[in-house]
């Protein structure tokens, strides 16, 4: 394998720094472009250029110099685009980036292909530029991308997890099974659930790299069809404790207005306007290299990073039911059922 | 929980019977790191190289005079981990009775005579106990074990401390009745998972069985423990799902009904280990109350250790052993059964 020269514009965030310490640790030398604001003291051996995307000139400590590949991680803002391709058009082979299942115009179809039909390209200009959703945005950044650069790489992960993840959308589930007791576990044992391993992400990314692999892909996990069962129960056998599940039906919960992925997170169904984040079809990523961890790796390191969070944070998290409102609705369940437990 | 101290204990002179098959090892080395002095009684035939710095005697049970090395000796505990024939009971209490404090007899769940009943309690009723000269394999299990039972408490009276374990699974395991289903999760493809989701099944991960007897030991208790885990009720999705957790397999469960089981001859626990259908005589079989083994500090690893370390310990061993396990499907039974339920839902 060639060592290749790589520039990651961000690289501080989440999942930053674990694609930058595997992009080194396979021998190759990256470049960070980014404020210098999110940890400056990471990674004080690889060499930074500082710039701010969002002011006129922005990346001009990128001009004249060249790249093998490069890696946008943080972008959702299609000018950021035309800008750094202004500089960097000619100079890079490869422009990897980071785009999202939300790219695909109904997140309520199940199994979507990176061939799925996706959202309207947000405009570039004009009064509704501004206000453009999310996944608008990142479909017009990777039409961008793909016209900009000789090999193009669009990578759509669903939700990405493990050490580092603020969102804490999957790690509700661990600190919830740590407790123990009873638990409020949503819909039926298969009703679809993915995630991806920021880990096994960043590190099939760098491959991507290494290889000149260009293209779409859908980047999820687990490797197969997996259901909200697979994951309560596999996270529960990381612990021992008195922690125990009461299914309660996706109907029940709806009418209890206790919504997929926000408070039931990582957890969808059919129909649901967040199915297609838990369905999308990897056979392409999983044909170009991507592979998995095992669910208890992702948990334990999860969780080991979770606990070293400041308490505050711990106590209260971004995602996930309160314990209040699991209380009462597990009480409302057991009372529809005729008789309490 | 009253023993879960790390402060060291009394230190005490044990003596194991055996200690060197399945649950023995583990054992020796939980009891040296808590300061205890063992001594190893066994033939010296099975893993003679094992704790080079432990104490063995060298004897065989089944020898006229086979407990000579041990006269003259005393010792605070005596560990009878692999006895299953009443006569070695009887004959190591007379060489130890008046040498040694306590006897721990290994015993089993199966001395229960009934397992319809949920939540059995120690106090529950046994096996009517089989003749004192009955020995395996023509005597049943649960009778030869009732029959030690009674014949050690008959001998060392409140000095006896009966465990009765459940399943001992984990690392070591000989009879691969746990191991079949990690290691059958971790080859992948379409795998049979018997019965509902929800059925419950219960094991002992030998090293907390182990663990367990040690600190009993040092608590100087007496009397019968149900030693059965895990800690709260597991079922056998949680245990197939939790086995491939730890692996990164593509295996896919087929739910096959208990009905359909046995239509196709399958043997619970044998041709589908671990797994007993929960109905009939057998109701109560996953759900033997332990909560006297817990108060008295029985723990319990997480499953995502006993699969782990099962199969590190599995794919340590030669091709031969690991293309000869003694439990579960064979692949081309399994395949049989599952065109045979695809066939029945139609297709």
């Amino acid at each position: 394998m060639m060592a290749k020269r790589i520039l990651v514009l961000g690289g501080t965030g989440y999942i930053g720094p674990h694609l930058v310490e595997h992009a080194l640790s396979r021998g190759h030398t990256v470049t960070l472009f980014n404020r210098g604001k999110t940890q400056p003291g990471l990674f004080p051996k690889v060499e930074k250029l500082l710039g701010d995307r969002d002011v006129p000139g922005g990346h001009d400590a990128l001009k004249g110099r060249t790249w093998d590949v490069v890696y946008d991680l943080p972008t959702g803002k299609p000018k950021w685009i035309v800008d750094a391709a202004a500089v960097l058009t000619g100079r890079v082979g490869q422009y990897v980036f980071v785009s999202s299942t939300a790219a695909y115009r109904d997140f309520t179809a199940s199994f979507p292909t990176e061939e799925f039909p996706t959202q309207d390209p947000a405009p570039m200009e004009g009064p509704d530029a501004a206000s453009a959703q999310y996944g608008p945005r990142k479909v017009r950044c990777e039409l961008l991308v793909k016209a900009a650069y000789p090999i193009a790489t669009i990578v759509r992960p669903g939700l990405i997890v493990g050490p580092g993840d603020l969102t804490d959308r999957f790690t509700y589930w661990p600190v919830r099974i740590e407790k123990g007791g009873e638990i409020l576990a949503p819909g039926a044992l298969d009703d679809p659930a993915q995630w991806i391993d920021v880990r096994d992400l960043t590190e099939w990314m760098v491959r991507l790299g290494e290889n000149g692999v260009g293209g779409t892909f859908n980047a999820v996990g687990p490797r197969t069809v997996c259901g909200i069962g697979e994951l309560l129960y596999g996270i529960k056998a990381c612990y021992s404790n008195d922690a125990r599940f009461t299914w309660v039906p996706q109907p029940f919960l709806t009418q209890q207005k206790v919504r997929s992925w926000a408070e039931m997170p990582v957890w969808s169904y059919t129909g649901a306007t967040t199915v297609a984040f838990c369905t999308s079809v990897i056979d392409k990523a999983k044909a170009a290299g991507l592979t998995f961890r095992t669910l208890e790796d992702t948990v334990r390191s999860a969780m080991a990073w979770y606990h070293t969070r400041p308490a505050a944070e711990q106590e209260k998290l971004r995602a996930g039911i309160s314990p209040e409102r699991e209380r009462e609705v597990l009480a409302a369940w057991h009372a529809q059922q005729g008789g309490g437990r | 929980m009253t023993t879960q101290s790390s402060a060291q204990p009394k230190p005490l002179r044990i003596l194991i019977l055996g200690g060197t098959g399945f649950i023995g090892p583990h054992q020796v080395e939980y009891a040296l790191s808590r300061g205890h002095k063992v001594t190893l009684f066994n033939r010296g035939k099975t893993n003679p190289g094992l704790f080079p710095k432990v104490e063995k005697l060298i004897g065989d049970r089944n020898a006229p005079d086979g407990y000579k090395a041990l006269k003259g000796r005393t010792w605070d505990v005596v560990i009878d981990n692999p006895t299953q024939i009443p006569r070695w009971v009887r004959e190591a209490g007379a060489a130890l009775k008046d040498s040694a404090g306590r006897y721990v007899f290994v015993s089993t769940l199966s001395a229960f005579a009934n397992r319809k009943a949920i939540g059995m309690k120690e106090d529950g009723p046994l096996h009517e106990p089989a003749a004192p000269d009955a020995e395996p394999p023509k005597a049943a299990y649960g009778p030869l074990k009732v029959r030690c039972e009674m014949d050690a408490q008959a001998i060392w009276g409140d000095r006896t401390l009966i465990v009765r374990p459940g399943l001992i699974v984990g690392p070591g395991d000989l009879t691969d009745r746990f191991s079949y289903w990690p290691i059958r999760v971790e080859q992948g493809g379409e795998m049979l998972a018997p019965g509902t989701p929800d059925d419950p099944v219960a094991f002992i991960d030998q090293r907390d069985l182990t663990e367990f007897m040690i600190r009993l030991c040092e608590q100087q208790a007496s009397g019968p423990y149900n030693v059965v885990g895990p800690r709260s009720t597991l079922t056998i999705a949680e245990m197939l799902y939790g086995c491939k957790a730890v692996t990164t397999s593509n295996v896919r469960f087929t739910w096959v009904d208990a009905d359909f089981v046995l239509e196709q001859k399958l043997r619970p626990y044998a041709d589908l280990p671990v797994w007993m259908p929960p109905r009939g005589n057998s109701e109560g079989w996953a759900r033997m109350d332990c909560s006297k083994a817990k108060n008295a500090g029985l723990t319990f690893r997480p499953l995502a250790d006993t699969a782990r370390d099962t199969l590190t310990y599995y794919h340590a061993q030669t091709p031969e052993r690991q293309a000869a396990l003694k439990a579960g499907l064979a692949p081309e039974r399994e395949k049989e059964v599952l065109a045979a339920w695809h066939a029945k839902m139609g297709g």
